[in-house]
C-alpha cells in the first residue's frame, strides 16, 4: 500500500536508508525475536506446568507406570527442560520436529503441507475486508452523510455481533444447502486446480471477513469524513477537482494509516477465527490439525502448531508496524508515549 | 469472531456534530436499548434458576426435532427431543458467567499492570508497553486451545483463557488516559505534598480513567460471550450436561440439512447478547465521554 510517504515528510527523509529508518526497523526485529523467544517459551512452560506429565496426559491418568517410564524414555522427556526445549526450537530448523504420537505422521511436514489453506483463508479475508470497507467507507462518506452513518454503524454492531462460525453454518445453509451453488466445505489445493480452490474458499472468507469488514468500514468512513473538512481539499477544489475527486485523490492516502492500524489490531482475532472457521468447513489448514491434536492431548503436536500460528501473527505485526512507521516516520516517535490511535 | 476490541474512536455517527456537544444530560438512546437487551439477557439467565419450560437435561426421543411452534416446544426440540427454548434459556448462564467473572478478573489485572507502566519511566516504560503490544497480538483462541491440552476442558479453561487474553488488552486501554492524567499539575501536587506514587495511582488516576474501564467492560463481556460460543462450539468449552449457545450450534451443524431451524435460535441468542453489551458500551461512551480525557489520540 501506497509506498509514498505521507504528508509533511520532507525530501531528504524519502530517500531511504536514513537513521531512523534503521531505527525503526531495528526496533521491530528486536521486539520480533524477543516475542519469538518469550513466546515459545510460555507454550512450552504453560504445557508443562499446567498439564503435568506429558506421558499421562497421552496415555491417560490411569496407565501403568511401565507404560508411562517407557513413553517417557520413548519421548525424551527424562532430559533436562532446556535440553528438550532447545532441540524442540532446533526442529524447526532442521525440518524434524517429531511425529504425532497417534497420528504417526511428521509434524513439521503436516505444518508444511497445511501452511497453504490457512495461509490463503486468513490472507484472502484480510485482502477482501480491506477492499470492501474502503469501497463500503467511502461510499457512504461521500454519498449519505446522516442515513449512511447510521447505516454504517448498524452494520458495524452486526457483523462484531455475528459469530464468524454461525455466519458461516448460514451461508453453508444457503448457498450450499438451499441453492446448491458452493461446496459446503471441503478444499482443493490451489496448485492443483486454482479456480476450484478459489470456489471452495468462497464461503469460508466470506464468513471470515464479515466482522472485520464492519468494523474497518466504521473507520474508514470517519477518516474519510475528516478528511473532507481539511484545507488541502479546499485546495485541490480551488485548483479545478470536484469535491469528489479530491477526496479520492487525496482522502484514500490519508485513510491508509487507519486501515493499516486496524488491520494490525485485527490480525490475531483473524487467525484465530481463522482456526474456528476452517472446523466450520472442514479446511485441512492449521486450525484444523490443531483442535484434532488438543481433542487427542497430543502435547508436541499442539504446541508446535501453537508455536507456528503465534509466529504467523508475530511476523504479520512486524510487517505491519515496520511498513507504518516507514509510510509516516511520525508515527514511530508517537507510539509507546501516550495515548494511541 | 471475536471482534469487538478494536475501539471504534470515532463513531461515524453524528457527522457534523461538532456543536453538539454538550448533550450530557440526555441519555443516549444507544446507552437505553444497550441496557434493555442486557437486562433481557441477564434476566434470562436468572429466569432459568427458578423457573425452566422443562428439565433441561431430560431427553424425550418421542418429540425429537419438533418444529418450531409446537405446543409445548415454542422453538422445537433437538435431536434426542432437548426443548430448545430451555437450552437457550439455561445458556444464558453459562454465557455470562464465564465472560463476566474472566473479564472482571482480566479487567483487575489489566488495570493494574497499565497503571504500574503508565507510572514507571524512561526504558522500562517502554519495554513493558512494548510487552503489552505484542499480548494483544496473541489470538484468545490459541491461548484457550493450549489451555484445553493442559487442563480438562470446560468452563473453567475458558474462564482461565479468556483472562490470558484480555489482561494486556485492558492494560493496553488504560496506559494511554492514565499517562495523561499522570501529567497533571495536581498529580504533580500531590507528589510534592509526599504521598506515594501507589496513593496516587489509586486515588487520583483510577478515578479518573473509570469511565474508560466501565466502556472497556462492556465491550471485553460482550467479546467474552463471543469466545466461549466459539469455545464451546469447538468443542473445547462447556461440556455436557452444561448448555451452551455455541455448543447447540456444535450440534445443530450436522443436521443442518434436515433439520436446519437448529441453528437459529442459538445464533440468534449470541448475537442479542453481544450485541446488548457492545451497544451498552457505546452508549456508555457517549454518556460518560471518556474522550474529555483520551482527547490526545485521534
Amino acid at each position: 500500500m501506497a509506498d509514498r510517504p505521507a504528508r509533511g515528510t520532507s525530501k531528504d527523509e524519502r530517500q531511504g536508508m536514513n537513521p531512523r529508518v534503521l531505527l525503526v526497523i531495528g526496533r521491530e526485529t528486536l521486539t520480533l525475536v524477543v516475542s519469538a523467544m518469550v513466546g515459545s517459551l510460555v507454550v512450552f512452560a504453560l504445557l508443562r506446568l499446567l498439564g503435568g506429565d506429558v506421558a499421562l496426559m497421552i496415555l491417560g491418568q490411569e496407565a501403568p507406570p511401565e507404560a508411562a517410564a517407557a513413553m517417557r524414555e520413548e519421548l525424551g522427556l527424562n532430559r533436562p527442560w532446556f535440553v528438550q526445549y532447545l532441540d524442540w526450537i532446533g526442529g524447526f530448523f532442521t525440518g524434524d520436529v517429531g511425529r504425532s504420537y497417534s497420528g504417526g505422521y511428521d509434524i513439521f511436514e503436516q505444518i508444511v503441507a497445511r501452511l497453504g489453506p490457512t495461509t490463503l483463508l486468513a490472507f484472502g479475508s484480510l485482502a477482501v475486508s480491506i477492499l470492501l470497507a474502503l469501497a463500503i467507507g467511502t461510499y457512504s462518506a461521500l454519498n449519505s452523510r446522516n442515513a449512511g452513518g447510521t447505516a454504517v454503524d448498524l452494520f458495524a454492531q452486526l457483523g462484531i455481533a455475528v459469530p464468524a462460525f454461525w455466519a458461516g453454518l448460514l451461508l453453508v445453509y444457503l448457498f450450499a444447502v438451499v441453492l446448491g451453488w458452493l461446496p459446503a466445505g471441503g478444499y482443493v489445493p490451489f496448485l492443483e486446480d486454482p479456480l476450484g480452490s478459489l470456489v471452495s474458499l468462497v464461503l469460508p472468507v466470506a464468513a471470515l471477513s464479515l466482522g472485520s469488514t464492519a468494523v474497518k468500514t466504521r473507520f474508514v468512513r470517519s477518516a474519510m469524513l475528516d478528511v473532507m473538512n481539511e484545507d488541502y481539499i479546499r485546495t485541490a477544489m480551488a485548483k479545478g477537482r470536484t469535491f469528489n475527486a479530491a477526496v479520492l485523490r487525496h482522502g484514500l492516502r490519508n485513510v491508509a494509516i487507519p486501515v493499516l492500524t486496524v488491520s494490525t489490531l485485527q490480525l490475531g482475532n483473524l487467525m484465530a477465527g481463522a482456526v474456528v472457521i476452517e472446523n466450520v468447513f472442514v479446511l485441512p489448514g492449521l486450525g484444523r490439525l490443531l483442535l484434532v491434536a488438543v481433542q487427542g492431548r497430543e502435547v508436541l503436536v499442539v504446541q508446535s502448531l501453537a508455536l507456528v500460528i503465534l509466529m504467523i501473527v508475530l511476523v504479520m505485526n512486524f510487517v505491519m508496524d515496520l511498513s507504518y512507521g516507514l509510510l509516516d516516520p511520525r508515527i514511530a516517535d508517537r507510539r509507546g508515549r501516550p495515548a494511541h490511535g | 469472531m471475536a471482534e469487538a476490541l478494536p475501539p471504534s474512536t470515532a463513531p461515524g455517527a453524528a457527522p457534523g456534530a461538532a456543536a453538539a456537544a454538550p448533550a450530557r444530560r440526555h441519555l443516549p438512546p444507544s446507552l437505553v436499548i444497550g441496557a434493555v437487551l442486557v437486562a433481557l439477557v441477564v434476566g434470562v439467565a436468572l429466569l432459568s434458576y427458578v423457573w425452566t419450560p422443562h428439565d433441561p437435561a431430560r431427553i424425550n426421543v418421542r418429540a425429537r426435532l419438533a418444529p418450531v411452534g409446537t405446543p409445548g416446544y415454542i422453538l422445537g426440540t433437538d435431536r434426542v427431543g432437548r426443548d430448545m427454548l430451555t437450552q437457550i434459556i439455561v445458556g444464558a448462564r453459562t454465557s455470562l458467567y464465564v465472560s463476566i467473572v474472566a473479564t472482571l478478573v482480566a479487567l483487575v489485572l489489566g488495570t493494574a499492570l497499565g497503571l504500574a507502566t503508565a507510572a514507571s519511566e524512561g526504558a522500562r516504560q517502554s519495554v513493558m508497553a512494548r510487552a503489552i503490544d505484542v499480548g494483544v497480538a496473541i489470538p484468545g483462541i490459541l491461548i484457550a486451545l493450549v489451555l484445553a491440552t493442559a487442563l480438562e476442558p470446560g468452563n473453567t479453561a475458558s474462564i482461565i483463557a479468556i483472562i490470558f487474553w484480555f489482561i494486556p488488552i485492558a492494560a493496553r486501554v488504560t496506559i494511554g488516559p492514565a499517562r495523561q492524567i499522570l501529567a497533571l499539575d495536581y498529580v504533580e501536587a500531590a507528589y510534592a505534598y509526599g504521598r506515594s506514587r501507589a496513593y496516587i495511582l489509586w486515588r487520583h488516576v483510577l478515578p479518573n480513567i473509570s469511565p474508560i474501564l466501565i466502556v472497556q467492560a462492556s465491550i471485553m463481556f460482550a467479546a467474552g460471550i463471543l469466545v466461549e460460543a466459539s469455545l464451546s462450539f469447538l468443542g473445547i468449552g462447556a461440556q455436557p450436561p452444561v448448555a451452551s449457545w455455541g455448543r447447540l450450534l456444535k450440534e445443530a451443524q450436522p443436521m443442518i440439512d434436515v433439520a436446519p431451524g437448529l441453528m437459529v435460535f442459538p445464533g440468534l441468542a449470541i448475537m442479542v447478547a453481544v450485541l446488548g453489551f457492545n451497544i451498552l458500551g457505546d452508549g456508555l461512551r457517549a454518556w460518560l465521554d471518556p474522550r474529555q480525557i483520551t482527547q490526545a489520540g485521534h
